[in-house]
C-alpha cells in the first residue's frame, strides 16, 4: 500500500516536468508579454521598455528562461504579479483560502443533499417522491452549472433577496468577528450549491440505485428474518455497504471542483483562484497564469491518485501494484 | 428470445439493428426528444431562410425592447432581434457540438482501437500519451490555448480544434477497453488465421461489435460539448463576440440590469440550452437501452 503510494507519487514527477514544459511553452506563445500588459506604450519611452525587457530576461534564449523559471518555481518563488504588484505566492495564498472554503462548503452541501434524497428515494423506489427526485436529478445533470448559476442569482438574489449575488464577505465587517464569519457563510451558500449541483445529482442517483440493489440481497433478508427494524436495516446494514463505492468519487470531486471553481467564481464574482485565473488570462499576468496552471495540474494529478488509492482502500479485491 | 419484453414482438429474421430500432421507437421520451432535436437542428440551420433580419446590424433606435409582435423575443442592448440571434446562435452551438463530437469520436476510436488491438509496446505508448492528455485540467488549458490561437484561425474553428485536442482521451480509453475484451473472441482469431490484415480486422470485425458503446459515448459527448462551448463563450473565451452563440447571448446576463430587469435577453438562450441538452441525454438513455440486448425495458 505505502509502496504503491510512494511509487505513484514518484511517477508524478516526470508528468509534472512534462506539464511544466507545456505550460511554459504555452505562456511564451501567448500574445504579448507581461510588460505589454502593464505599460501604456504611448506614455513610456520605447527604449526604457526594451531596457526593462533585457533586465527582466525576456530576451534570453527560451531554455535559459525556462531553467530560471522552473528553478525559482521549485524553490517556491512564483514571481511577481504585474497586475497586483505583489508576489504571486502571497496573492494565491490569499485567494486560495476562499476557494478552499467554497470547495469544502460545496462538498458538505453535496453530501448532505444527496444522502437525504438518495436514502429517501432508495427506500421508497418507484413512488411519487422517487420520481420527483429522479426528475430533479435529470435536470441537475443536464443544466450546465453556469446556467444554473445565472438562474440562482436571478431568483434567490434579485427576486427573493435571500442571498447576496457577489463577493465572498460583506466588506464593511471586521475580520474575526462573529458577523464576519456569518456573512462569509451567507455569501458561500449559493455558489457552493451551484458548484455542487452536478455531483449532488450523480451521487443521489448512484446512492438510490445502490440502495435498491442492496435491499434485495441476502444479508437484508437475513436481517429482516431476525426482526431487525426497517429503519436499522436501511440506516446501518444497507447504508454501510452503499457508502463504500461513493467514497471513491472523492478523488474525482477534487478534479471537478477545480474546473467548476473557474466558472462558478466568475459568475458570482467570488474572489478565489478560479476568478484570479480568468483575470490573469485577460490581463496577460503570466507569472500568476503559469503558477495557477501548474497548481491546477497538480490538483488533477493528486485527485486521480486519491481516486486510485481509495479504490484499493474500500475494495481490497482491487490490488494496487 | 428469453430476454425480450413481452409487448415487443421480434421476428426471427430481424437483425440486431432492426430490434434496437423497434425498441427505441417504443421509448416515447426518446422519440419526443429525437423529434425535438431534429426540429432544433433544422430551424437553426435554415435560420438565414426563416428570418430576414440582419444579425450584425446594431440598431440604436430599438435597444432593449420587450417582446412584441415585431420582435417575438424582444431585442438586446444593441437593438438586435433576440429571436433571430437565438436561431443563428443555435447554428453555432450545434455546429461546435457536432464537429467536436465527430473529431473526438473518430480520433479517440482510432487511438483506442490501435492500442487495444496491437497491445504491448504500442498500447503502452499510446495509453501513456492518453494519460498525459487526460492529466491536463481541461477548462484551464482550453482557455489558455484559445487565448493563443485567437485570431490566427477563423473564429469558431479555433474553439472546435482546441476542445477536440483536449477531450479525446476518455473515448480512447473506453474504446480500448471494449476492443481488449472483444478481440479475445474466436471469430477474431479465425479472421487473423486466414490472413486478414490488421486494418481489416479492426474495421470490419472489431469496430462493428463495439459500435454501440461508441454511439452512446457520442451522445454523451455531444451534450457535454454543447455545454462546454456555452460555458466558454459565457466567460468570453469561446467563439468571438461578433458571432452569436447561446453562450455568447447568455454572457449579457453578466450585467446586473440585464439579469434583473431584462430577462427576455438571457432566458431564451438559457432555456434553449437546457432543453437541447436534456433531449440529447434522453436520446442517449434510449439508445443505451435499445442497443443493450439484455435490457428488458
Amino acid at each position: 500500500m505505502w509502496k504503491y503510494c510512494l511509487r505513484r507519487i514518484l511517477g508524478m514527477i516526470p508528468m509534472l516536468f512534462l506539464i511544466s514544459i507545456v505550460v511554459f511553452t504555452l505562456a511564451k506563445m501567448m500574445p504579448g508579454d507581461a510588460l505589454s500588459g502593464e505599460i501604456d506604450p504611448l506614455n513610456t519611452d520605447p527604449v526604457y521598455i526594451e531596457d526593462m525587457r533585457e533586465k527582466l530576461g525576456y530576451n534570453d534564449p527560451y531554455h535559459i528562461q525556462y531553467g530560471r523559471w522552473i528553478s525559482d518555481f521549485i524553490q517556491g518563488d512564483f514571481g511577481r504579479s504585474v497586475r497586483y504588484k505583489m508576489p504571486v505566492s502571497d496573492l494565491i495564498g490569499e485567494k486560495l483560502e476562499n476557494t478552499i472554503f467554497l470547495g469544502i462548503s460545496a462538498l458538505i452541501i453535496t453530501y448532505f443533499l444527496s444522502f437525504t434524497m438518495g436514502i429517501f428515494a432508495g427506500r421508497k423506489p418507484y413512488t411519487i417522491g422517487d420520481h420527483i427526485i429522479g426528475a430533479a436529478n435529470y435536470f441537475g445533470m443536464a443544466i450546465p452549472s453556469f446556467v444554473a448559476g445565472v438562474f440562482a442569482i436571478y431568483f434567490f438574489s434579485f427576486h427573493l433577496g435571500i442571498f447576496p449575488s457577489n463577493g465572498s464577505v460583506d466588506i464593511t465587517l471586521q475580520n474575526g468577528t462573529m458577523e464576519y464569519w456569518l456573512s462569509k457563510l451567507h455569501h458561500v451558500i449559493l455558489p457552493a450549491l451551484v458548484l455542487g449541483l452536478l455531483s449532488t445529482a450523480s451521487y443521489t442517483q448512484f446512492l438510490r440505485n445502490d440502495i435498491i440493489e442492496n435491499s434485495r440481497k441476502d444479508f437484508v433478508r437475513t436481517a429482516r428474518a431476525k426482526g431487525t427494524s426497517n429503519r436499522k436495516i436501511y440506516h446501518v446494514h444497507i447504508l454501510r455497504n452503499s457508502i463504500i463505492p461513493l467514497i471513491t468519487f472523492l478523488g474525482f470531486d477534487i478534479v471537478s471542483l477545480v474546473s467548476g471553481a473557474i466558472i462558478t467564481e466568475t459568475i458570482f464574482t467570488y474572489p478565489g483562484i478560479g476568478q484570479l485565473f480568468v483575470q490573469s488570462v485577460q490581463t496577460n499576468d503570466y507569472a500568476v497564469l503559469m503558477a495557477l496552471t501548474m497548481m491546477f495540474s497538480c490538483l488533477v494529478l493528486v485527485g486521480n491518485l486519491v481516486a486510485d488509492i481509495l479504490y484499493g482502500v474500500v475494495d481490497p479485491r482491487i490490488r494496487l501494484d | 428470445m428469453i430476454n425480450s419484453p413481452k409487448h415487443l414482438k421480434y421476428s426471427k429474421k430481424m437483425s440486431p439493428w432492426a430490434m434496437a430500432r423497434k425498441k427505441f421507437m417504443k421509448n416515447k421520451l426518446a422519440m419526443v426528444s429525437t423529434c425535438f432535436l431534429l426540429f432544433v437542428i433544422v430551424i437553426s440551420f435554415l435560420a438565414p431562410y426563416i428570418t430576414t433580419t440582419d444579425i450584425t446590424r446594431v440598431n440604436i433606435g430599438e435597444t432593449s425592447l420587450p417582446p412584441s409582435s415585431d420582435h417575438w423575443l424582444g431585442t438586446d442592448k444593441s437593438g438586435r432581434d433576440v429571436y433571430t440571434r437565438l436561431l443563428y446562435g443555435g447554428r453555432v452551438s450545434l455546429m461546435v457540438g457536432i464537429s467536436v463530437t465527430f473529431i473526438v469520436i473518430s480520433f479517440g476510436s482510432l487511438i483506442g482501437s490501435i492500442a487495444g488491438y496491437f497491445g504491448g509496446v504500442v498500447d503502452n505508448l499510446l495509453m501513456r500519451f492518453t494519460d498525459f492528455v487526460l492529466n491536463f485540467p481541461f477548462l484551464v488549458f482550453v482557455i489558455v490555448l484559445n487565448a493563443i490561437l485567437f485570431g490566427t484561425v477563423s473564429g469558431v474553428w479555433v474553439l472546435i480544434i482546441v476542445i477536440s485536442l483536449l477531450s479525446w482521451g476518455g473515448t480512447a480509453r473506453i474504446v480500448r477497453s471494449k476492443i481488449l475484451a472483444e478481440k479475445e473472441n474466436e471469430y477474431i482469431i479465425a479472421a487473423q488465421s486466414i490472413g486478414t490484415s490488421s486494418a481489416k480486422v479492426i474495421i470490419r470485425h472489431l469496430l462493428p461489435n463495439v459500435i454501440s458503446a461508441i454511439i452512446v459515448q457520442a451522445t454523451l459527448l455531444f451534450a457535454g460539448m454543447i455545454a462546454v462551448e456555452a460555458a466558454l463563450s459565457y466567460l468570453n473565451f469561446g467563439v468571438p463576440q461578433t458571432v452569436p452563440s447561446w453562450g455568447n447571448m447568455l454572457s449579457s446576463a453578466n450585467e446586473p440590469d440585464v439579469l434583473q430587469g431584462k430577462p427576455w435577453i438571457w432566458i431564451p438562450p438559457a432555456l434553449a440550452l437546457i432543453v437541447t441538452i436534456l433531449s440529447i441525454n434522453f436520446i442517449g438513455e434510449g439508445l443505451k437501452d435499445a442497443l443493450n440486448p439484455k435490457s428488458t425495458r
